[in-house]
Protein backbone atom coordinates (compact mmCIF):
# COMPACT_ATOMS: atom_id res chain seq x y z
CA UNK A 1 0.00 0.00 0.00
CA UNK A 2 2.49 2.22 0.82
CA UNK A 3 4.56 2.09 -1.86
CA UNK A 4 2.50 1.71 -4.36
CA UNK A 5 1.19 5.22 -3.07
CA UNK A 6 5.15 6.22 -3.61
CA UNK A 7 5.30 4.79 -6.47
CA UNK A 8 2.05 6.84 -7.83
CA UNK A 9 3.80 9.95 -6.42
CA UNK A 10 6.98 9.16 -8.07
CA UNK A 11 4.74 8.76 -11.35
CA UNK A 12 3.43 11.80 -11.37
CA UNK A 13 6.46 13.50 -10.36
CA UNK A 14 8.18 12.12 -13.48
CA UNK A 15 5.77 12.51 -16.06
CA UNK A 16 4.34 15.81 -15.31
CA UNK A 17 7.78 17.24 -13.61
CA UNK A 18 7.58 20.79 -15.64
CA UNK A 19 3.64 21.03 -14.55
CA UNK A 20 4.32 20.53 -11.34
CA UNK A 21 7.52 22.00 -10.54
CA UNK A 22 6.47 25.62 -11.94
CA UNK A 23 3.22 25.48 -10.37
CA UNK A 24 4.51 25.31 -6.76
CA UNK A 25 7.19 27.97 -7.89
CA UNK A 26 4.50 29.93 -8.94
CA UNK A 27 0.49 30.33 -8.83
CA UNK A 28 0.05 32.66 -11.49
CA UNK A 29 -1.77 31.51 -14.23
CA UNK A 30 1.30 31.90 -16.62
CA UNK A 31 3.16 29.78 -14.37
CA UNK A 32 3.04 26.80 -16.80
CA UNK A 33 5.13 28.92 -19.67
CA UNK A 34 7.71 29.54 -17.83
CA UNK A 35 10.19 26.32 -17.69
CA UNK A 36 11.27 25.37 -14.62
CA UNK A 37 15.38 26.11 -14.99
CA UNK A 38 14.45 29.44 -15.01
CA UNK A 39 12.76 29.57 -11.64
CA UNK A 40 15.26 27.91 -9.37
CA UNK A 41 18.98 28.00 -11.23
CA UNK A 42 20.02 31.49 -9.30
CA UNK A 43 23.50 30.78 -10.77
CA UNK A 44 21.72 31.79 -13.87
CA UNK A 45 22.47 35.54 -14.78
CA UNK A 46 20.09 36.61 -17.27
CA UNK A 47 16.35 35.99 -16.63
CA UNK A 48 14.99 35.02 -19.31
CA UNK A 49 10.77 34.09 -20.06
CA UNK A 50 10.43 31.00 -21.99
CA UNK A 51 7.34 30.66 -23.17
CA UNK A 52 6.81 26.68 -25.21
CA UNK A 53 4.24 26.74 -27.99
CA UNK A 54 2.48 24.12 -29.04
CA UNK A 55 1.44 23.94 -32.59
CA UNK A 56 -0.75 20.27 -33.72
CA UNK A 57 -3.38 19.46 -35.54
CA UNK A 58 -4.46 22.95 -35.92
CA UNK A 59 -4.58 24.15 -32.61
CA UNK A 60 -2.13 26.17 -30.36
CA UNK A 61 -1.42 26.37 -26.88
CA UNK A 62 -1.11 28.22 -25.32
CA UNK A 63 -3.60 31.30 -26.53
CA UNK A 64 -4.01 34.56 -25.47
CA UNK A 65 -1.74 34.36 -22.30
CA UNK A 66 -0.76 36.76 -20.15
CA UNK A 67 2.70 36.94 -19.21
CA UNK A 68 5.21 39.50 -17.24
CA UNK A 69 8.70 40.24 -19.06
CA UNK A 70 11.70 42.88 -18.31
CA UNK A 71 13.27 45.38 -20.82
CA UNK A 72 16.30 43.73 -22.32
CA UNK A 73 15.76 40.45 -21.24
CA UNK A 74 15.53 37.73 -23.76
CA UNK A 75 12.07 36.41 -24.51
CA UNK A 76 12.79 32.95 -25.96
CA UNK A 77 9.51 31.19 -28.23
CA UNK A 78 10.22 27.01 -28.04
CA UNK A 79 8.28 25.60 -30.74
CA UNK A 80 7.12 22.64 -31.31
CA UNK A 81 4.73 22.45 -34.57
CA UNK A 82 3.36 19.92 -37.14
CA UNK A 83 2.92 22.51 -39.60
CA UNK A 84 4.69 25.77 -41.03
CA UNK A 85 3.98 29.32 -39.69
CA UNK A 86 4.82 32.84 -39.09
CA UNK A 87 5.44 34.01 -35.14
CA UNK A 88 5.12 37.65 -35.62
CA UNK A 89 6.51 39.91 -32.50
CA UNK A 90 4.79 43.17 -32.10
CA UNK A 91 7.15 44.96 -30.10
CA UNK A 92 9.83 48.00 -30.84
CA UNK A 93 11.68 46.53 -32.40
CA UNK A 94 8.92 44.30 -34.79
CA UNK A 95 10.32 40.60 -34.99
CA UNK A 96 9.74 37.92 -37.42
CA UNK A 97 10.31 34.22 -37.15
CA UNK A 98 9.98 31.16 -39.30
CA UNK A 99 8.11 28.04 -37.97
CA UNK A 100 8.81 24.89 -40.02
CA UNK A 101 6.90 21.51 -39.14
CA UNK A 102 9.32 20.25 -36.50
CA UNK A 103 9.75 19.80 -32.83
CA UNK A 104 12.81 21.56 -31.13
CA UNK A 105 12.74 25.06 -32.62
CA UNK A 106 14.17 28.02 -30.54
CA UNK A 107 13.47 31.69 -31.16
CA UNK A 108 14.90 34.63 -28.77
CA UNK A 109 14.47 38.17 -28.84
CA UNK A 110 14.58 41.30 -26.40
CA UNK A 111 12.40 44.26 -26.48
CA UNK A 112 13.63 47.35 -26.02
CA UNK A 113 10.72 49.73 -25.63
CA UNK A 114 8.24 48.80 -22.47
CA UNK A 115 4.92 47.77 -23.73
CA UNK A 116 2.42 45.46 -24.08
CA UNK A 117 3.82 43.09 -26.97
CA UNK A 118 1.70 40.33 -29.00
CA UNK A 119 3.17 37.51 -29.99
CA UNK A 120 0.91 36.33 -32.51
CA UNK A 121 0.53 32.94 -35.59
CA UNK A 122 0.09 34.74 -38.30
CA UNK A 123 -1.15 31.96 -40.70
CA UNK A 124 -3.51 30.73 -37.76
CA UNK A 125 -4.58 33.87 -36.80
CA UNK A 126 -4.19 33.31 -33.11
CA UNK A 127 -2.60 35.38 -30.25
CA UNK A 128 -0.04 33.24 -28.71
CA UNK A 129 0.86 35.59 -25.74
CA UNK A 130 0.49 39.15 -24.49
CA UNK A 131 3.50 39.63 -22.78
CA UNK A 132 3.84 42.84 -20.20
CA UNK A 133 7.47 44.20 -20.94
CA UNK A 134 8.49 46.61 -18.40
CA UNK A 135 11.18 48.14 -17.35
CA UNK B 1 8.75 38.43 -48.78
CA UNK B 2 5.83 37.77 -51.61
CA UNK B 3 3.47 40.41 -52.30
CA UNK B 4 0.93 39.23 -49.83
CA UNK B 5 0.45 42.02 -47.25
CA UNK B 6 2.19 40.41 -43.77
CA UNK B 7 0.57 42.51 -41.41
CA UNK B 8 -1.54 41.45 -38.77
CA UNK B 9 -5.28 41.87 -37.07
CA UNK B 10 -3.14 43.73 -33.71
CA UNK B 11 -2.94 47.38 -33.20
CA UNK B 12 -4.75 48.80 -35.36
CA UNK B 13 -3.19 47.73 -38.14
CA UNK B 14 -0.33 48.54 -37.08
CA UNK B 15 3.04 46.89 -35.58
CA UNK B 16 4.50 47.39 -32.44
CA UNK B 17 3.44 47.07 -29.17
CA UNK B 18 0.45 48.62 -27.46
CA UNK B 19 0.62 50.41 -24.86
CA UNK B 20 0.85 49.00 -20.65
CA UNK B 21 -2.62 48.36 -18.92
CA UNK B 22 -2.65 51.66 -16.11
CA UNK B 23 -1.52 50.48 -12.98
CA UNK B 24 -4.70 49.72 -10.50
CA UNK B 25 -4.32 52.20 -7.88
CA UNK B 26 -4.07 55.32 -11.10
CA UNK B 27 -7.52 53.47 -12.04
CA UNK B 28 -8.87 53.78 -8.33
CA UNK B 29 -7.46 57.39 -7.95
CA UNK B 30 -9.32 58.21 -11.31
CA UNK B 31 -12.35 56.70 -10.41
CA UNK B 32 -12.25 58.94 -7.42
CA UNK B 33 -12.00 61.95 -8.44
CA UNK B 34 -14.14 61.43 -11.19
CA UNK B 35 -17.05 60.60 -8.77
CA UNK B 36 -16.20 62.98 -6.21
CA UNK B 37 -16.22 66.21 -9.09
CA UNK B 38 -19.66 64.36 -10.19
CA UNK B 39 -21.45 65.06 -6.51
CA UNK B 40 -19.37 68.08 -6.16
CA UNK B 41 -21.10 69.62 -9.31
CA UNK B 42 -24.04 68.10 -8.92
CA UNK B 43 -24.81 69.40 -5.26
CA UNK B 44 -22.57 72.43 -5.09
CA UNK B 45 -22.10 74.19 -8.39
CA UNK B 46 -23.78 77.12 -9.80
CA UNK B 47 -27.89 77.09 -10.04
CA UNK B 48 -27.75 79.73 -13.07
CA UNK B 49 -26.90 78.83 -16.34
CA UNK B 50 -22.80 80.39 -17.07
CA UNK B 51 -22.18 79.06 -20.04
CA UNK B 52 -23.42 81.05 -23.74
CA UNK B 53 -22.73 80.05 -27.21
CA UNK B 54 -23.91 83.67 -28.24
CA UNK B 55 -21.00 85.32 -25.77
CA UNK B 56 -18.94 86.95 -28.54
CA UNK B 57 -15.56 85.73 -27.46
CA UNK B 58 -12.18 87.72 -27.37
CA UNK B 59 -11.62 88.43 -30.93
CA UNK B 60 -8.45 88.23 -32.42
CA UNK B 61 -6.64 90.71 -34.55
CA UNK B 62 -8.08 91.10 -37.51
CA UNK B 63 -5.11 90.01 -39.85
CA UNK B 64 -5.68 86.76 -38.35
CA UNK B 65 -9.03 85.95 -39.67
CA UNK B 66 -8.37 87.71 -42.79
CA UNK B 67 -5.35 85.86 -43.32
CA UNK B 68 -7.29 82.08 -42.68
CA UNK B 69 -9.74 83.33 -45.16
CA UNK B 70 -8.26 84.65 -47.68
CA UNK B 71 -8.92 82.78 -51.11
CA UNK B 72 -4.75 82.30 -51.59
CA UNK B 73 -4.41 81.12 -47.93
CA UNK B 74 -6.98 78.53 -48.84
CA UNK B 75 -6.24 77.23 -52.27
CA UNK B 76 -2.28 77.22 -51.06
CA UNK B 77 -3.53 74.68 -48.56
CA UNK B 78 -5.96 73.03 -50.14
CA UNK B 79 -3.86 72.44 -53.06
CA UNK B 80 -0.82 71.11 -50.48
CA UNK B 81 -3.10 68.63 -48.73
CA UNK B 82 -4.09 67.04 -52.69
CA UNK B 83 -0.22 66.64 -53.39
CA UNK B 84 0.32 65.24 -50.31
CA UNK B 85 -2.79 62.96 -51.02
CA UNK B 86 -1.34 62.02 -54.58
CA UNK B 87 1.79 61.16 -52.49
CA UNK B 88 -0.15 58.90 -49.89
CA UNK B 89 -1.79 57.25 -53.30
CA UNK B 90 1.29 56.65 -54.62
CA UNK B 91 2.60 54.59 -51.68
CA UNK B 92 -0.49 53.15 -51.54
CA UNK B 93 -0.49 51.86 -55.15
CA UNK B 94 3.56 51.07 -55.57
CA UNK B 95 4.81 51.13 -52.32
CA UNK B 96 5.49 48.40 -50.76
CA UNK B 97 2.33 46.03 -49.51
CA UNK B 98 3.80 45.35 -46.19
CA UNK B 99 4.52 46.85 -42.62
CA UNK B 100 6.56 49.30 -44.57
CA UNK B 101 4.20 50.91 -46.15
CA UNK B 102 3.16 54.41 -44.91
CA UNK B 103 -0.33 54.14 -45.44
CA UNK B 104 -2.12 52.05 -42.42
CA UNK B 105 -0.35 55.04 -40.45
CA UNK B 106 -1.29 57.75 -41.93
CA UNK B 107 -5.13 56.05 -42.04
CA UNK B 108 -5.60 55.22 -38.41
CA UNK B 109 -3.00 57.63 -36.84
CA UNK B 110 -2.48 60.73 -38.81
CA UNK B 111 -5.99 61.32 -40.02
CA UNK B 112 -7.78 59.28 -37.37
CA UNK B 113 -6.17 60.56 -33.95
CA UNK B 114 -3.89 63.49 -35.64
CA UNK B 115 -7.47 65.47 -37.27
CA UNK B 116 -8.84 65.57 -33.37
CA UNK B 117 -5.84 67.12 -32.29
CA UNK B 118 -5.64 69.64 -34.80
CA UNK B 119 -9.10 70.25 -34.66
CA UNK B 120 -9.49 70.64 -31.19
CA UNK B 121 -6.15 73.00 -31.41
CA UNK B 122 -7.30 75.59 -34.43
CA UNK B 123 -10.99 74.39 -35.23
CA UNK B 124 -12.54 72.05 -38.11
CA UNK B 125 -9.67 71.70 -40.67
CA UNK B 126 -10.79 68.61 -42.35
CA UNK B 127 -13.33 71.51 -44.57
CA UNK B 128 -9.84 72.96 -45.84
CA UNK B 129 -7.63 70.44 -46.84
CA UNK B 130 -10.75 67.36 -47.68
CA UNK B 131 -9.34 66.14 -51.07
CA UNK B 132 -13.13 65.56 -52.05
CA UNK B 133 -13.48 68.92 -51.87
CA UNK B 134 -10.47 70.56 -53.15
CA UNK B 135 -11.64 68.31 -56.61
CA UNK B 136 -15.43 69.67 -56.38
CA UNK B 137 -13.99 73.01 -55.96
CA UNK B 138 -11.01 72.35 -58.44
CA UNK B 139 -13.47 71.22 -61.17
CA UNK B 140 -16.19 74.50 -60.49
CA UNK B 141 -18.82 71.63 -59.77
CA UNK B 142 -20.38 74.24 -57.36
CA UNK B 143 -21.38 76.37 -60.45
CA UNK B 144 -24.29 73.78 -61.43
CA UNK B 145 -27.74 74.75 -61.29
CA UNK B 146 -30.71 73.19 -59.85
CA UNK B 147 -30.20 70.34 -57.10
CA UNK B 148 -31.83 68.44 -54.88
CA UNK B 149 -32.05 69.94 -51.50
CA UNK B 150 -30.38 68.05 -48.75
CA UNK B 151 -33.13 66.06 -47.04
CA UNK B 152 -33.15 67.55 -43.69
CA UNK B 153 -34.26 64.23 -42.07
CA UNK B 154 -30.67 62.48 -42.67
CA UNK B 155 -28.68 64.98 -40.52
CA UNK B 156 -25.87 63.29 -39.58
CA UNK B 157 -26.68 59.83 -40.42
CA UNK B 158 -24.15 59.13 -43.35
CA UNK B 159 -21.33 60.51 -41.30
CA UNK B 160 -22.38 58.19 -38.63
CA UNK B 161 -22.55 55.16 -41.07
CA UNK B 162 -18.87 56.47 -42.53
CA UNK B 163 -17.40 56.41 -38.82
CA UNK B 164 -18.95 53.30 -38.49
CA UNK B 165 -17.45 51.62 -41.21
CA UNK B 166 -14.31 53.37 -40.05
CA UNK B 167 -14.06 51.58 -36.97
CA UNK B 168 -15.18 48.52 -38.50
CA UNK B 169 -12.39 48.28 -40.71
CA UNK B 170 -9.97 49.05 -37.57
CA UNK B 171 -11.77 47.06 -34.76
CA UNK B 172 -13.50 44.19 -36.56
CA UNK B 173 -12.51 43.57 -40.07
CA UNK B 174 -10.28 39.96 -40.84
CA UNK B 175 -7.04 41.82 -41.87
CA UNK B 176 -7.12 45.86 -40.64
CA UNK B 177 -3.26 46.25 -41.46
CA UNK B 178 -3.85 45.32 -44.88
CA UNK B 179 -2.55 48.23 -47.55
CA UNK B 180 -5.34 46.75 -49.88
CA UNK B 181 -8.27 46.88 -47.62
CA UNK B 182 -6.82 50.47 -46.68
CA UNK B 183 -7.10 51.71 -50.32
CA UNK B 184 -10.38 49.88 -51.21
CA UNK B 185 -11.94 51.82 -47.95
CA UNK B 186 -10.57 55.38 -48.83
CA UNK B 187 -11.31 54.85 -52.79
CA UNK B 188 -15.08 54.19 -51.64
CA UNK B 189 -14.75 57.07 -49.51
CA UNK B 190 -14.02 59.26 -52.04
CA UNK B 191 -16.35 58.24 -54.50
CA UNK B 192 -19.13 57.95 -52.25
CA UNK B 193 -18.02 61.73 -51.15
CA UNK B 194 -17.87 63.34 -54.17
CA UNK B 195 -20.82 61.85 -55.89
CA UNK B 196 -22.83 62.66 -53.08
CA UNK B 197 -21.28 66.30 -53.33
CA UNK B 198 -22.04 65.96 -57.11
CA UNK B 199 -25.75 65.37 -56.53
CA UNK B 200 -26.79 67.24 -53.28
CA UNK B 201 -23.91 69.98 -53.40
CA UNK B 202 -21.60 71.18 -50.75
CA UNK B 203 -23.94 70.43 -47.99
CA UNK B 204 -23.41 66.89 -48.40
CA UNK B 205 -19.08 67.17 -47.52
CA UNK B 206 -20.60 68.89 -44.46
CA UNK B 207 -23.30 65.72 -43.56
CA UNK B 208 -21.83 62.85 -44.98
CA UNK B 209 -17.93 63.34 -44.90
CA UNK B 210 -16.96 61.13 -41.65
CA UNK B 211 -13.69 62.59 -40.98
CA UNK B 212 -15.07 66.68 -41.76
CA UNK B 213 -18.05 65.19 -38.93
CA UNK B 214 -15.58 63.91 -36.43
CA UNK B 215 -13.57 67.34 -36.94
CA UNK B 216 -16.24 69.02 -36.36
CA UNK B 217 -17.37 67.54 -33.46
CA UNK B 218 -13.88 67.59 -31.93
CA UNK B 219 -13.46 71.72 -32.59
CA UNK B 220 -16.55 72.17 -30.26
CA UNK B 221 -13.49 71.95 -27.24
CA UNK B 222 -11.68 74.46 -28.97
CA UNK B 223 -10.74 77.99 -27.59
CA UNK B 224 -11.06 79.14 -30.85
CA UNK B 225 -13.69 79.99 -32.55
CA UNK B 226 -15.70 81.94 -34.98
CA UNK B 227 -17.85 85.05 -34.00
CA UNK B 228 -21.49 84.12 -34.89
CA UNK B 229 -22.33 87.27 -36.41
CA UNK B 230 -19.15 88.32 -37.75
CA UNK B 231 -17.68 85.90 -38.47
CA UNK B 232 -14.26 86.64 -37.36
CA UNK B 233 -11.85 84.70 -35.46
CA UNK B 234 -12.07 84.87 -31.56
CA UNK B 235 -10.44 83.01 -28.62
CA UNK B 236 -12.79 82.68 -25.57
CA UNK B 237 -14.36 79.60 -22.64
CA UNK B 238 -14.83 76.20 -24.76
CA UNK B 239 -17.67 75.27 -22.70
CA UNK B 240 -19.17 78.32 -24.23
CA UNK B 241 -18.40 76.77 -27.74
CA UNK B 242 -19.52 73.44 -27.08
CA UNK B 243 -23.34 74.12 -26.88
CA UNK B 244 -22.56 75.03 -30.70
CA UNK B 245 -22.73 71.62 -31.81
CA UNK B 246 -25.13 71.76 -34.64
CA UNK B 247 -28.24 69.34 -33.10
CA UNK B 248 -28.91 67.04 -36.03
CA UNK B 249 -30.56 63.57 -36.51
CA UNK B 250 -27.66 61.40 -35.93
CA UNK B 251 -25.68 63.89 -33.79
CA UNK B 252 -26.04 61.12 -30.84
CA UNK B 253 -25.06 58.42 -33.12
CA UNK B 254 -22.22 59.69 -33.88
CA UNK B 255 -20.89 60.49 -30.58
CA UNK B 256 -21.98 57.12 -29.32
CA UNK B 257 -19.64 55.38 -32.49
CA UNK B 258 -16.53 57.14 -31.40
CA UNK B 259 -16.88 56.64 -28.07
CA UNK B 260 -18.36 52.91 -27.71
CA UNK B 261 -15.73 52.43 -30.54
CA UNK B 262 -12.60 53.36 -28.35
CA UNK B 263 -14.09 51.19 -25.30
CA UNK B 264 -14.69 48.47 -27.84
CA UNK B 265 -11.30 48.85 -28.49
CA UNK B 266 -9.62 48.26 -25.44
CA UNK B 267 -12.15 45.75 -24.72
CA UNK B 268 -11.28 43.34 -27.56
CA UNK B 269 -7.76 43.04 -26.49
CA UNK B 270 -9.09 41.22 -23.31
CA UNK B 271 -8.23 37.76 -23.23
CA UNK B 272 -11.83 36.69 -21.99
CA UNK B 273 -13.21 38.59 -25.62
CA UNK B 274 -10.34 36.80 -27.53
CA UNK B 275 -10.64 33.29 -26.14
CA UNK B 276 -14.40 33.86 -26.77
CA UNK B 277 -14.03 35.09 -30.57
CA UNK B 278 -11.21 32.00 -31.02
CA UNK B 279 -13.69 29.29 -29.21
CA UNK B 280 -17.00 30.62 -30.80
CA UNK B 281 -15.58 31.34 -34.32
CA UNK B 282 -15.21 28.28 -36.47
CA UNK B 283 -13.84 30.85 -39.60
CA UNK B 284 -12.47 34.28 -40.20
CA UNK B 285 -15.71 35.45 -41.15
CA UNK B 286 -17.17 33.95 -38.10
CA UNK B 287 -15.03 36.01 -36.20
CA UNK B 288 -15.34 38.81 -38.17
CA UNK B 289 -19.54 38.93 -37.85
CA UNK B 290 -18.80 38.88 -33.73
CA UNK B 291 -16.46 41.32 -33.70
CA UNK B 292 -18.77 43.58 -35.63
CA UNK B 293 -21.63 42.61 -33.63
CA UNK B 294 -19.61 43.62 -30.39
CA UNK B 295 -18.83 47.05 -31.99
CA UNK B 296 -22.66 47.42 -32.88
CA UNK B 297 -23.30 46.60 -29.17
CA UNK B 298 -21.00 49.09 -27.15
CA UNK B 299 -22.05 51.99 -29.74
CA UNK B 300 -25.15 50.82 -29.58
CA UNK B 301 -25.11 50.72 -25.20
CA UNK B 302 -23.87 54.18 -25.26
CA UNK B 303 -26.77 55.52 -27.71
CA UNK B 304 -28.93 53.99 -25.14
CA UNK B 305 -27.67 54.49 -22.08
CA UNK B 306 -27.23 58.61 -22.98
CA UNK B 307 -30.47 58.85 -24.64
CA UNK B 308 -32.30 57.25 -21.69
CA UNK B 309 -30.63 59.59 -19.55
CA UNK B 310 -31.31 62.48 -21.05
CA UNK B 311 -34.71 62.08 -21.14
CA UNK B 312 -35.12 61.02 -17.82
CA UNK B 313 -36.49 63.84 -15.96
CA UNK B 314 -39.59 65.27 -15.12
CA UNK B 315 -41.62 68.22 -15.83
CA UNK B 316 -41.00 68.37 -19.54
CA UNK B 317 -43.86 67.51 -22.43
CA UNK B 318 -42.99 64.87 -24.73
CA UNK B 319 -41.50 66.82 -27.51
CA UNK B 320 -39.33 68.36 -25.49
CA UNK B 321 -38.61 65.29 -23.82
CA UNK B 322 -37.61 63.74 -27.54
CA UNK B 323 -35.50 66.80 -28.27
CA UNK B 324 -32.84 66.50 -24.88
CA UNK B 325 -30.56 63.85 -26.29
CA UNK B 326 -29.62 65.73 -29.20
CA UNK B 327 -29.10 69.05 -27.00
CA UNK B 328 -27.11 67.50 -24.52
CA UNK B 329 -25.16 65.98 -26.92
CA UNK B 330 -22.15 68.65 -26.85
CA UNK B 331 -21.27 67.47 -23.33
CA UNK B 332 -20.12 63.76 -24.86
CA UNK B 333 -17.79 65.54 -26.47
CA UNK B 334 -15.21 66.15 -23.64
CA UNK B 335 -15.55 62.69 -23.12
CA UNK B 336 -15.18 61.37 -26.40
CA UNK B 337 -11.81 63.56 -26.74
CA UNK B 338 -10.75 62.57 -23.16
CA UNK B 339 -11.13 58.72 -24.13
CA UNK B 340 -9.73 59.32 -28.04
CA UNK B 341 -6.12 60.68 -26.11
CA UNK B 342 -6.11 58.67 -23.64
CA UNK B 343 -6.07 55.76 -25.65
CA UNK B 344 -3.92 56.86 -28.69
CA UNK B 345 -1.64 59.23 -27.24
CA UNK B 346 1.34 57.16 -27.55
CA UNK B 347 -0.05 55.93 -31.26
CA UNK B 348 -0.56 60.02 -32.13
CA UNK B 349 3.30 60.60 -30.99
CA UNK B 350 5.14 57.98 -31.47
CA UNK B 351 3.32 55.88 -34.87
CA UNK B 352 2.88 59.65 -36.13
CA UNK B 353 6.89 60.02 -36.33
CA UNK B 354 7.06 56.47 -37.68
CA UNK B 355 4.95 57.41 -40.44
CA UNK B 356 6.23 60.70 -41.45
CA UNK B 357 9.19 58.75 -41.37
CA UNK B 358 7.93 56.07 -44.13
CA UNK B 359 6.21 59.10 -45.65
CA UNK B 360 9.65 59.97 -47.00
CA UNK B 361 10.41 57.54 -48.33
CA UNK B 362 7.16 55.92 -49.87
CA UNK B 363 8.61 53.63 -52.57
CA UNK B 364 11.27 51.96 -50.70
CA UNK B 365 13.58 53.24 -52.62
CA UNK B 366 16.05 55.33 -50.38
CA UNK B 367 14.64 58.64 -51.40
CA UNK B 368 15.16 60.78 -48.23
CA UNK B 369 12.60 63.73 -48.28
CA UNK B 370 13.83 66.63 -45.99
CA UNK B 371 16.22 64.39 -44.13
CA UNK B 372 13.38 62.56 -42.87
CA UNK B 373 14.85 59.07 -43.56
CA UNK B 374 17.33 59.88 -40.83
CA UNK B 375 15.58 60.35 -38.25
CA UNK B 376 14.31 58.01 -35.44
CA UNK B 377 11.18 57.23 -33.78
CA UNK B 378 11.58 58.91 -30.13
CA UNK B 379 10.07 56.43 -27.61
CA UNK B 380 9.82 59.01 -24.88
CA UNK B 381 6.75 58.49 -23.99
CA UNK B 382 6.77 54.57 -24.01
CA UNK B 383 9.52 54.81 -22.37
CA UNK B 384 8.30 56.46 -19.00
CA UNK B 385 4.81 54.13 -18.59
CA UNK B 386 4.54 56.02 -15.28
CA UNK B 387 4.00 59.77 -17.21
CA UNK B 388 1.99 57.81 -19.69
CA UNK B 389 -0.36 56.19 -17.19
CA UNK B 390 -0.88 59.63 -15.75
CA UNK B 391 -1.95 61.36 -18.80
CA UNK B 392 -4.08 58.54 -19.66
CA UNK B 393 -5.76 59.06 -16.23
CA UNK B 394 -5.66 62.62 -16.18
CA UNK B 395 -7.37 62.81 -19.73
CA UNK B 396 -9.94 60.31 -19.02
CA UNK B 397 -11.09 62.62 -15.49
CA UNK B 398 -10.73 65.58 -17.41
CA UNK B 399 -13.01 65.02 -20.06
CA UNK B 400 -15.53 63.26 -17.81
CA UNK B 401 -15.61 66.49 -15.25
CA UNK B 402 -15.67 68.86 -18.55
CA UNK B 403 -18.65 66.70 -19.75
CA UNK B 404 -20.22 66.81 -16.19
CA UNK B 405 -20.06 70.51 -16.16
CA UNK B 406 -21.20 70.93 -19.80
CA UNK B 407 -24.04 68.98 -18.72
CA UNK B 408 -24.94 70.20 -15.45
CA UNK B 409 -25.20 73.62 -17.06
CA UNK B 410 -26.78 72.70 -20.02
CA UNK B 411 -29.46 70.75 -17.78
CA UNK B 412 -30.21 74.42 -15.57
CA UNK B 413 -31.21 76.10 -18.95
CA UNK B 414 -33.24 73.11 -20.48
CA UNK B 415 -34.86 71.74 -17.39
CA UNK B 416 -37.98 73.57 -15.31
CA UNK B 417 -36.27 74.29 -11.91
CA UNK B 418 -38.06 71.88 -9.93
CA UNK B 419 -36.58 68.96 -12.04
CA UNK B 420 -33.17 70.82 -12.76
CA UNK B 421 -31.11 68.91 -10.00
CA UNK B 422 -33.10 65.45 -10.05
CA UNK B 423 -33.12 65.45 -13.50
CA UNK B 424 -29.81 65.37 -14.48
CA UNK B 425 -29.00 62.56 -12.05
CA UNK B 426 -29.44 60.08 -14.42
CA UNK B 427 -26.66 61.88 -16.82
CA UNK B 428 -24.08 62.08 -14.10
CA UNK B 429 -24.43 58.25 -13.20
CA UNK B 430 -24.36 56.99 -16.81
CA UNK B 431 -20.98 59.36 -17.36
CA UNK B 432 -19.63 58.02 -14.15
CA UNK B 433 -20.67 54.61 -15.31
CA UNK B 434 -19.03 55.46 -19.10
CA UNK B 435 -16.04 56.30 -17.06
CA UNK B 436 -15.40 53.83 -14.45
CA UNK B 437 -15.52 51.81 -17.72
CA UNK B 438 -12.83 53.38 -19.83
CA UNK B 439 -10.78 52.94 -16.51
CA UNK B 440 -11.38 49.58 -16.25
CA UNK B 441 -10.43 49.01 -19.18
CA UNK B 442 -7.72 51.24 -19.57
CA UNK B 443 -6.56 49.19 -16.56
CA UNK B 444 -7.17 46.14 -18.31
CA UNK B 445 -10.07 44.27 -16.67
Amino acid sequence: MVTAAALLVAACGGSQQEGGDTSAASPSASASTISPSDMTDQQQPPNRLTIDVTIQGGNVTPTNAALQGKVGEPIVLRVNSDVADELHVHSVPDHTFPVEAKPNQQFQFTVEVPGNVEIELHDMNRVVASVQVRQ
Amino acid sequence: MTSEPTLDVLAHGLGGSTDLPIPYTYALLGAAWALTATFAVVALAWRKPRFDENRPGRPLPLWVTSAVDAPVTRWIVAIVALLLTAWIAMAAFFGPQNADNPLPGVFYVLIWVGLVAVSWAIGPVWRAISPARTLYRLLRLDRRGSRPPYPARLGYWPAAFGLFAFVWLELASPDPGSVGAIRTWLLVYLVVTFAGAVWFGQRWFARADPFEVYGVVASRLSALRRNRDTGRIVIGNPFDHLPTLPVRPGTVAVLSVLLGSTAFDSFSAMPVWRNFVDDAAGSAVTATLLKTAGLAVFALVVAGTFTAAARATGGVDRQRRRELPGLLAHSLIPIVIGYVFAHYLSYLIERGQQTVILLADPLQRGWNLFGLGDTEVSYLLSMHPSVLATLKVAFVVAGHMAGVVAAHDRALKLLPSAHQITGQLAMMLVMVGYTFTGLYLLFGG
